[in-house]
């Protein structure tokens, strides 16, 4: 994957380009908003990270120019304000994610793919198909190797994120954000309980784990 | 040119504009009052001098020239207070009490004058006394004036309105003294808020007002601002206190993370060890950290914006049944038993998300705490007294009745808390979520003790009824 970082901090900018390198993605970068709004214009990329505030052109301005030249390219923001309206006024702007500073790296590189995945899969599915499980979204029906496993509602939900993002790595915060919408962390491992519930089902008897824990990141469902 | 303080204040510059509108008010009574009585004289005098006219018209047109000419001369010589005048058509004088008409360019019908006479008083002294007149022409053409001495009752119109004078130069000297000395009595009232705001200004935080005990409103300005005053000192205090826990509770781990780091260089150098092991321990090191600095940053936010943000209406049951279902699996993971007892359809404003946060963090104490076999019950009810209550009652050790203050405050950990994982925050933003939906946060003990364990804990959020 093809990524432009545009951020005013070169240090900052470094070790994402760095994390995202390693991940197999290649990075170009731009330290303001003028500059980036240049490069993103200039060149297709398949994700942009947009630091919220910066010198000369800010993130929100960046990223409402660029939407629009009717440029469609996900955005993820970076921003120092975490309060959940700055989160509103940021999506609103046109960004797909919003990230907070201080981040992992691996939340940054998992919140990349999963965006850039988001366009490739734009088309309105009804079928998700992961190795040998299948999930029917209008059926409200889930099948590994042919043989129907019953799920509740929200295990459910858990497994469609999990499989729409399949070979990915997805961590717990992503999961508390998009499965259960809160924007906080818990103390306790409440996400891992349900993880293991989900494997429970899904992997019980088969020889394959297909649902995997990555040290230091989150989970990865693999076909 | 700066004026001297007390002309300075608002209070004296009022005095000075009530004074004007009076004054003005005073001239416009003044020139009511005169007009009235001098013209009331003024149509007495003129009343009588038609009258007198009439009459002798009448002798005039009964008996001719001749018996108007006695007539007058009877009247001018009698004790008469008219004075009379007789002239040919040409002007020139026949008889009468003076000796010229003051009627200047006379038509000869219906001319009336206003002039002085000179007369002199019983003294010997001369005086010039304000008269009126009317001039007619008779049928015969001849001339006649009849005037009258209206000096009596014009004086005592001039006693009236110096009277007048007098009253408000009167009224203007009370005004103004009356005006000073509430100004320095206001002066004072408002001096002693003006040290206080300075002191606080120099960064006495401790500086209160005088507050008097009359209940007026400089007493309702003193209290109020020493009540802001008060929670200004408590939040400042507060943050100072943040400021200090979080260098402390930062600075040893990042201490233990600088030190892990340097004991994994020297093993690495010496190839004693992998280097890798102690990158992920500082890595997880660093999360704590950052951990602990955002719920700090959370709270300090919260606090700082007095009322929650973005507040809408929503239903705390489908809250609390969100959570529930979140946390239980952790419960049953822990072999305890998990319930909940919610009435539907209750209404609650507030910010959804950091009341979740706080009742997600209630939870994550009681799960944490709770030992295994145990139970946790999650409540959501409405009080008697319409206030909407989110309670948590767990069967774990509970909290000393000595502590229950005390483990609200930022980085407070129990002893026996201190093999668990958390940086001693979780209730200090329950607090603070309460605290910025103006509700309570309530501890008390559980079900009791049962089997060794417990008594338990019941943690309350409540949040007041509004409307």
């Amino acid at each position: 994957m093809r990524i432009l970082i545009v951020e005013d901090d070169a240090d900052a900018a470094g070790a994402m380009a760095t994390g995202l390198a390693d991940a197999a993605h290649d990075c170009d970068t731009a330290g303001d908003g003028e500059a980036g709004l240049a490069a993103a214009r200039a060149a297709r990329f398949d994700v942009l990270i947009v630091d919220r505030m910066m010198p000369r052109m800010n993130g929100v301005a960046m990223v409402e120019a660029l939407r629009r030249d009717g440029d469609q390219t996900p955005v993820l923001f970076l921003s120092a304000l975490g309060e959940i309206n700055d989160r509103v006024a940021g999506l609103n702007a046109g960004a797909d994610d919003y990230l907070v500073k201080p981040y992992a790296l691996a939340e940054l590189v998992a919140r990349v793919e999963a965006l850039a995945r988001r366009r490739e899969t734009g088309s309105v599915q009804t079928l998700l198909r992961v190795g040998d499980l299948e999930m029917d979204l209008i059926g409200r029906q889930v099948r590994r190797a042919g043989r129907e496993i019953d799920l509740q509602p929200r295990e459910f939900q858990l497994l469609e994120f999990l499989m729409r993002h399949g070979g990915q790595s997805v961590t717990r915060t992503m999961l508390l954000e998009k499965v259960w919408e809160y924007h906080f962390d818990p103390q306790t491992n409440v996400i891992d309980v349900h993880i293991s519930r989900l494997r429970s089902k899904i992997d019980k008897g088969f020889e394959r784990q297909m649902l995997q824990t990555v040290r230091g990141a989150g989970y990865r469902l693999d076909a | 040119m700066r004026l001297p303080r007390l002309l300075r204040t608002t209070t004296f510059r009022l005095t000075l504009l009530f004074l004007a509108l009076f004054a003005a008010s005073a001239s416009a009574f003044l020139a009511y009052i005169y007009l009235a009585t001098a013209g009331e004289v003024t149509h007495h005098a003129d009343a009588r001098i038609v009258r007198e006219m009439r009459s002798l018209q009448g002798v005039y047109r009964a008996g001719g020239i001749t018996a108007l000419n006695q007539a007058v001369i009877e009247r001018s010589s009698a004790d008469h207070p008219l004075l009379y005048l007789l002239m040919r058509p040409n002007g020139v004088a026949i008889s009468g009490s003076i000796a010229a008409s003051p009627v200047r360019g006379s038509r000869g019908h219906g001319d009336w004058a206003s002039f002085m006479v000179t007369q002199t008083d019983p003294d010997g002294a001369t005086v010039r006394r304000p008269a009126r007149g009317l001039e007619e022409r008779m049928s015969g053409g001849e001339l006649l004036f009849v005037g009258d001495d209206v000096g009596e009752s014009a004086s005592y119109v001039m006693h009236i309105v110096r009277a007048l004078w007098g009253a408000g130069a009167l009224v203007i000297v009370l005004g103004l003294v009356g005006g000073a000395l509430i100004s320095r009595e206001v002066g004072r009232r408002i001096a002693s808020l003006t040290d206080v705001t300075e002191a606080v200004r120099g960064g006495d935080l401790r500086a209160r007002a005088w507050v008097r005990g009359s209940g007026d409103e400089y007493d309702e300005l003193a209290a109020g601002l020493n009540d802001m005053l008060e929670r200004l000192e408590r939040s400042i205090g507060g943050l100072r206190h943040a400021g200090d826990a979080i260098a402390h509770d930062l600075r040893s781990p990042l201490t233990r993370l600088r030190a892990r780091l340097e004991v994994a260089m020297i093993e690495a150098d010496a190839g004693r060890a992998d280097p890798k092991a102690a990158l992920h321990q500082a890595l997880e090191d660093a999360d704590g950290v950052l951990r602990t600095f955002a719920a700090v940053l959370a709270i300090a936010r919260l606090e700082a914006a007095g009322d929650a943000p973005d507040q809408t209406l929503f239903d705390p049951g489908v809250l609390a049944e969100d959570l529930a279902e979140l946390y239980g699996p952790l419960c049953e993971d822990k072999d305890l038993e998990f319930r909940c007892e919610i009435t539907p359809a209750l209404k609650l404003r507030g910010n959804r998300e950091f009341v979740a946060q706080a009742l997600a963090n209630i939870l994550d104490n009681a799960v944490k705490y709770t030992p295994a076999g145990g139970a946790v019950m999650l409540r959501v009810r409405r009080r008697s007294s319409g206030d909407t209550e989110l309670s948590v009652t767990d069967t774990g050790p509970g909290v000393p009745d000595a502590e229950r203050d005390r483990v609200v405050e930022r980085f407070v950990r129990l002893e026996n808390s201190r093999s668990q994982p958390g940086v001693g925050l979780g209730l200090s933003l329950v607090s603070a979520v309460a605290r910025a939906h103006r509700g309570l946060l309530e501890l008390a003990e559980g079900p009791g003790a049962v089997d060794g364990g417990g008594p338990g804990l019941r943690v309350a959020l409540v949040f007041p009824s509004r409307g």
